[in-house]
């Protein structure tokens, strides 16, 4: 059969042998606090959307909240680790000093750093940014300035040959050339970024996936953990593969080389 | 990294502004560099800590060990059959999805308090993490070796022994830092939520008790120590192991 | 751009170098060593001019050179009378080994980005990239992306960039040394027809003798570790020549021995 139709036949049974393992798994548990079955599962989501949940906030409150909290730590990593990388790049010394403290930060584990931002900023919504952003945009930071070291000065030299000028150079032909360096940073850090708001709403902020993740926990409600857990899971999987497997796709496309034979 | 003379001037300065300005706090809010010095003499006086961080250690290298061979074996299996890669694709990016602490929370969960539970956390996230590093390398291999060995009629094992993972070195090289790197800190959070010793539950205890003097304390020299551990057996042996090319001990 | 006081009235050459020396410090950075020496050559206008040296002696830093992108040490560069005159610019069309050509940028975006850069009126930008593109034979590839292309063709883009902008001076480095021998040949021929029709001032650098013969007025021959202009020779054959006429070839024969002995006792 034809690839593109394999594939995908491919991919429906992928899907189908895990719902069919967990269910498997499931059945084979009997005590249903163990593993409930991907239906119950199911219901559970559905009754959530629904209602109010503890707290008195609805499900949907909580998912907004944690959306927004990814997308404003988000931004605020991509932008200072984008500044911090570029000037890095401009500058040696800068670059120097840097990189003696940078290694320094991306070694720390995530966790030390949500539990000093929540010890000294208290449970608050300054303390997870603080958090996000000492795991985020130092790897961000490291990135981009790699990027700067693989301009290929040849192509600087050809637009010098041709007099243009600082801000066409670093429109035209610098900044396309960081593109990629900024997607995968891009990429990288939103991936990072979800994980360390859900730890940090686990351990100190009010409302939010996490925050119900660990509510659940001490309940010992297995139901509504792996509910929320699934949750939490379809959406970054929609938001990692549905918007930036697309927008990378979309803004690269003039790498392809065409497969015809063209004359000289 | 501190070879540069702005480094060393930063990390100079950082330090002295750091003492200074944790005079402004209570060591058990802002501890400076001193106090911090102080407490983990006090934590390493007491044999009962090297206890501890033994525990943390096991569970880590236990946990990397497992995830490496798992995950080198399948990343070659998903690199060499494209049908598997495929199929095994989506499971990949569902465990990659999976937020440690979820993992460590559902462990806890199936397992209980217990020695299991931060080793399943901690190779639930290192597994994905390896397979996809291996089954890129895989995918990259050379096609012409492949083909020519199979003018040569070389069978599988063979195949596999000589041409295709000295390919995949370089990759296994670069994945086994990084996947070590991950494997400890993962182990922190699992241990934070689940296991009842080791240094986790040290950071955690101490962060319910609000002493971040302590908690840094433990924090810092665990860092110090797997830092240690990563210089040792990639600078120094890897140094010796791959001396014929040396871009691969960088 | 450093430069003596002229010692007679202006030259009506379009290029005009008179003792030109530049040193590099060698890796390690305390010593220096001469790569251009006392380096003096002419192109008058519309002249096609060829630099034929071994690959390596410095050709390419002489036309880098005389693109204003790289300092010399001694001697004086005189590029379209523009020497020494602060603010103005010659303009020089350059034409690379390779094409460095921006691959994000379809073939229209490339050339507007040297039209852009050179400040030349935005009107006329499509008439120019229409025109040159017919030159060289892409006539219709303006959406086309760099990498969609095969090397020879990235080669005349990057050829049509150089003349989109009507430059005083053509400078070519070895532009065919990385195509295979068909493709080059093709190129040689296509580019005399071009030539035939635009007329521009060139510089033409290249490791291949037979090449600088059948497309050059005057070539220079070049040895190297220091690069030093060692002879001088006029081609007389009339145009159209056809790169296998026996004129070329016996004019080429001549040359040939005394290039590679030239050459080869510094090789």
């Amino acid at each position: 059969m034809p690839s593109g139709v394999r594939s995908a036949a491919l991919r429906a049974a992928s899907i189908a042998a895990l719902l069919l393992l967990w269910w498997a798994g499931s059945q084979l548990m009997r005590a249903p606090d163990v593993l409930p079955g991907p239906a119950a599962i199911a219901r559970t989501i559905a009754s959530d959307l629904a209602s109010t949940g503890p707290e008195g906030q609805s499900a949907y409150f909580h998912i907004g909240i944690t959306l927004a909290r990814i997308a404003i730590t988000f931004a605020a990593s991509m932008l200072v680790g984008t500044a911090v990388g570029l000037a890095m790049g401009i500058s040696r010394t800068l670059e120097g000093a840097l990189m003696a403290i940078i290694p320094l930060l991306l070694t720390v584990p995530t966790i030390l750093m949500v539990f000093l931002a929540v010890m000294w900023l208290g449970f608050s919504e300054a303390g997870g940014l603080v958090a996000v952003m000492t795991v985020v945009a130092p790897y961000v930071a490291v990135n981009i300035f790699e990027g700067t070291r693989a301009i290929d000065k040849s192509l600087i030299e050809m637009g010098l040959t041709f007099r243009a000028s600082r801000a066409l150079l670093v429109r035209k032909v610098y900044l396309p050339q960081l593109m990629p360096y900024i997607f995968s940073a891009f990429r990288y850090a939103f991936g990072m970024t979800w994980k360390v708001v859900a730890l940090a709403e686990t351990f100190g902020l009010k409302y939010g996936i996490g925050y119900m993740f660990f509510f659940w926990f001490e309940q010992f409600n297995m139901r509504q953990v792996l509910a929320w857990i699934v949750i939490f899971v379809i959406l970054m999987l929609v938001l990692e593969h549905g918007v930036f497997a697309r927008l990378e796709s979309r803004a690269f496309f003039w790498r392809d080389s065409a497969a015809r034979h063209s004359p000289a | 990294m501190l070879r540069s003379g702005p480094g060393i001037i930063t990390v100079a300065l950082a330090i002295l502004l750091w003492q200074g300005a944790s005079l402004f706090f209570l060591p058990v809010v802002f501890p400076g560099p001193l106090t911090l010095l102080n407490r983990m003499i006090e934590i390493y006086s007491d044999p009962a800590s090297f206890r501890v961080v033994g525990q943390t250690l096991a569970r880590i290298f236990e946990g990397f060990l497992l995830s490496m061979i798992a995950g080198i074996a399948f990343g070659i299996l998903m690199g060499l059959k494209r049908d598997l890669e495929i199929f095994f694709d989506s499971w990949i990016m569902v465990l990659l999805t999976v937020p440690a602490v979820c993992w460590a929370f559902l462990s806890v969960l199936w397992f209980g308090i217990s020695d299991a539970a931060p080793l399943l956390t901690i190779v639930l996230i290192v597994f994905p993490f390896v397979v996809i590093n291996i089954w890129e390398g895989t995918k990259a291999r050379q096609p012409d070796l492949t083909e020519m060995a199979a003018v040569y009629r070389a069978k599988r094992p063979l195949l596999l022994r000589k041409v295709i993972i000295p390919q995949l070195m370089p990759y296994i090289f670069s994945s086994l830092r990084i996947a070590l790197s991950l494997s400890w800190k993962i182990a922190l959070v699992a241990e934070a939520f689940g296991a009842g010793n080791g240094v986790g539950q040290e950071l955690i205890n101490w962060f319910q008790d609000t002493r971040v003097d302590m908690m840094l304390a433990w924090g810092v020299s665990f860092m110090l120590v797997m830092v240690a551990i990563d210089l040792l057996i990639f600078r120094v042996w890897a140094r010796r192991v791959f001396a014929w090319r040396p871009q691969l001990a960088a | 751009m450093q430069h003596e006081p002229p010692a007679r009235p202006p030259s009506p050459s379009a290029i005009a170098v008179r003792n030109l020396r530049k040193d590099f410090l060698a890796p390690g950075g305390d010593r220096s060593f001469t790569v251009l020496d006392s380096i003096s050559l002419t192109v008058d206008p519309g002249e096609f001019v060829s630099i034929v040296g071994p690959s390596g002696c410095g050709k390419s830093t002489l036309l880098n050179i005389l693109a204003g992108i790289e300092s010399y040490e001694a001697g004086c560069v005189d590029v379209a009378g523009h020497a020494g005159k602060a603010n103005s610019q010659p303009r020089i069309g350059y034409v690379f080994q390779t094409p460095r050509l921006l691959n994000w940028l379809t073939v229209r975006d490339n050339i507007l980005f040297v039209l852009e850069a050179q400040r030349i009126p935005q009107p006329r930008w499509d008439e120019r990239i229409a025109k040159y593109l017919r030159m060289v034979g892409l006539a219709g590839q303006e959406r086309n992306y760099p990498l969609r292309l095969s090397g020879g063709m990235q080669q005349r883009v990057a050829i049509a960039r150089a003349l989109a902008i009507e430059p005083d001076i053509l400078l070519m480095d070895e532009p065919f040394s990385h195509l295979d021998a068909i493709t080059a040949r093709k190129m040689r021929l296509d580019l005399t027809e071009i030539l035939a029709t635009a007329r521009p001032t060139i510089l033409f650098v290249t490791h291949d003798l037979a090449e600088a013969v059948f497309l050059s007025d005057r070539i220079y021959m070049m040895n190297t570790k220091p690069a030093r202009i060692f002879k001088e020779v006029i081609v007389p054959i009339p145009r159209p020549r056809g790169p296998e006429d026996s004129k070329v070839l016996d004019l080429e024969k001549a040359l040939v021995s005394e290039f590679f002995a030239a050459v080869e006792t510094k090789a």
